[in-house]
């Protein structure tokens, strides 16, 4: 406490000592010429855990994508160059296909519903009085917070087929007919319904807030002007709000696509890519290669597919994220 | 604008259905786990949990090996914060107050390694961990998930160090302190609500995680609590209350540090990204 309390007061009468605002940026503590390269040393940690903690893996799932690594190969320590073999094996491969546009519509899909009912209960956020906002924000924040596995685990007990609260909803009130013992989970079709359902769950808070903060960052004089002009609350939509948070929607939109399209825990734990393999995304293919067939180099292609169609994916973010970041 | 009453209705409805239909799945976890063992299978839904019981929880933290799940998780949540915030700090606090040469690049690594997509990586990285004989073994999920976190806690510590103006360091420094004295007595403390936040969301990644988990975990005394979880059906048949009760009880800690930190999560991933 002591010390604390002696740093405090060195602080006191520095603060009102301190020169003006601006003045000192030249005068920075900074770069110190002969003590360079001691600078480096607090980032040395950091840059070992990226360069090889991060970079040695990364280096690594190309290599492996060209060797035929099995668990032979793995504890004999032989390294067998293949070429292209392992890309050949998965493109001439009729379910890699399939699995790879499956992934993508339900990337699309996910990310669709997302953006268009984050964006709806933003603005149900704004439409809203104190106290239903309040609950609303809490309900959002519950639904955020809940940790993957566990809304998975949840969502596989709400469309429980016996004892389900949602089959005996849609039974009760008649319009959907009879799903007393109704089994969401025997089509694949149906089973992504429910994955989708709980990922869209679970990913509107974030974006809802987010443009909400983005919403209320808006000068207010420009909504003031056209209400003014008699402009209505579409229009105001379109014209003003729209454009002015499109950027924000852009990055939600990226960062949407990347978490959905990788997206594990959720497919893994509702039903294994079950039914008779029909929720298999890349994600779960490559551990299915990799893990449980020990195919380490067929696996290793597919997470090299992965890497590339985010990386084109990526490419726009990472230029609006940097020119944001200069802007800033 | 209209303003008229029905209009108002019409939002004040959607409003209550949003609310419900966001809170449902979490109130009906917390309650299937209070019900007694006859009021979950029943066709007819309890929605009230009245009579309320502990019993699931007891079957759920009697279940073998329990206190091993907890431990894991604890100790690889707790070391992974730990040395994100050391090795974080240190990175951070060079970035926003040296301008030293590469520091850019350093900055773009720090972007890049926040999106690397780790769910591609589990090949190598198993084997990585296997030759080095770390399979099975909790340092494997502490390098992993330390590997995860580190890059946003340094982008955040380093917005939260960007906000505490350089004036006050420099002054301690005309004062007679040293540079690492000036960090320590001046920005350190100052920084208290950032390193919180941040050790928050480390804690939080670490405690979720459940694919390295899975897949470099092989013995049951090794898992972490997302592993039982996610195996909890099958060991359970259907005990559907035993289930809602564990996961109510993983879920808590995780609410808990969410509700503190909720505020900040918010700005940080998008700031900036709004026309003015």
């Amino acid at each position: 406490v002591s010390v604390d309390g002696g740093a405090e007061a060195n602080i006191g009468p520095a603060v009102t000592t301190a020169p003006p605002r601006g003045a000192p940026a030249r005068g920075r503590i900074a770069g110190v010429a002969p003590r360079r390269l001691l600078v480096y040393l607090p980032i040395l940690p950091a840059l070992f855990a990226f360069v090889v903690l991060l970079g040695y893996p990364v280096v690594l799932v190309f290599a492996i994508s060209f060797q035929k690594m099995g668990l032979r190969e793995l504890v004999q320590h032989t390294t067998v160059w293949v070429g292209f073999q392992n890309y050949v094996t998965i493109f001439t491969d009729p379910t890699f296909w399939t699995i790879t546009v499956r992934t993508i519509a339900f990337t699309v899909v996910n990310v669709f519903f997302t953006l268009v009912l984050g964006m709806g209960i933003a603005l149900l956020l704004g439409a809203l009085g104190k106290w239903l906002r309040l609950a609303l924000s809490i309900a959002l924040v519950l639904a955020w917070a809940t940790p993957a596995l566990t809304a998975s685990v949840i969502f596989q007990w709400l469309f429980d087929s016996k004892f389900g609260v949602v089959n005996w909803f849609l039974t009760r009130i008649g319009v959907f007919g009879d799903y007393t013992n109704h089994s969401w989970f025997a089509t694949g079709l149906s089973t992504f319904f429910v994955i989708a359902l709980l990922i869209v769950w679970q990913a509107i808070p974030f974006v809802a807030f987010s443009l909400r903060a983005g919403i209320l960052s808006i000068p207010t004089d420009q909504y003031e002007a056209a209400r003014v002009d008699g402009a209505s609350d579409i229009a105001i939509f379109r014209r003003i709000t729209l454009p002015s948070i499109l950027p924000l929607v852009l990055i939600l939109t990226f960062l949407s696509v990347i978490w959905d399209f990788k997206v594990f825990t959720q497919i893994w734990t509702v039903r294994q890519g079950g039914p008779d393999g029909q929720t298999v995304t890349l994600a779960i293919s490559a551990y299915l290669k990799g893990i449980a067939q020990a195919q380490y180099g067929v696996a290793s292609a597919i997470a090299v597919v992965m890497v590339v169609i985010l990386g084109v994916i990526m490419i726009p973010y990472l230029r609006t994220m940097l020119r944001s970041q200069e802007a800033a | 604008v209209s303003r008229s009453p029905a209009r108002r209705a019409f939002v004040n409805v959607v409003g209550v259905v949003a609310i419900f239909l966001f809170a449902f799945p979490v109130y009906w976890m917390a309650s299937s786990a209070f019900k007694l063992p006859g009021n979950i299978q029943t066709y007819e839904p309890q929605f009230l949990p009245i009579p309320a019981t502990l019993d699931n929880f007891v079957t759920a933290v009697t279940r073998p090996y329990f206190p091993d799940f907890l431990r894991n998780s604890l100790v690889v949540s707790i070391s992974t914060v730990v040395l994100a915030l050391v090795v974080g700090l240190l990175a951070a606090a060079t970035v926003s107050r040296v301008r030293f040469r590469g520091r850019r690049g350093f900055l773009l690594l720090v972007v890049v390694a926040q999106m690397a997509p780790f769910e591609a990586l589990l090949i190598p990285m198993y084997l990585v961990f296997r030759q080095a004989n770390l399979l099975n073994q909790l340092p494997a999920l502490i390098i992993t998930y330390f590997i995860f976190t580190l890059p946003f806690t340094i982008w955040a510590l380093r917005g939260f160090i960007d906000g505490i103006p350089i004036e006050l360091e420099e002054s301690a420094m005309v004062d007679g302190a040293s540079r690492w004295g000036a960090f320590r007595h001046v920005v350190l403390p100052l920084l208290g609500p950032g390193l919180v936040a941040t050790s928050i969301f480390a804690f939080i990644t670490a405690w979720n995680e459940f694919l390295y988990a899975y897949v470099l975990m092989r013995d049951t005394v090794n898992f972490t609590l997302p592993v039982w979880l996610a195996t909890f059906k099958t060991a359970f048949g259907t005990d559907w209350g035993g289930t809602m009760a564990a996961s109510t009880l993983f879920t808590l800690p995780v609410l808990i540090f969410f509700l503190l930190i909720q505020g900040r999560m918010v700005g940080g991933v998008t700031a900036g990204a709004v026309k003015g």
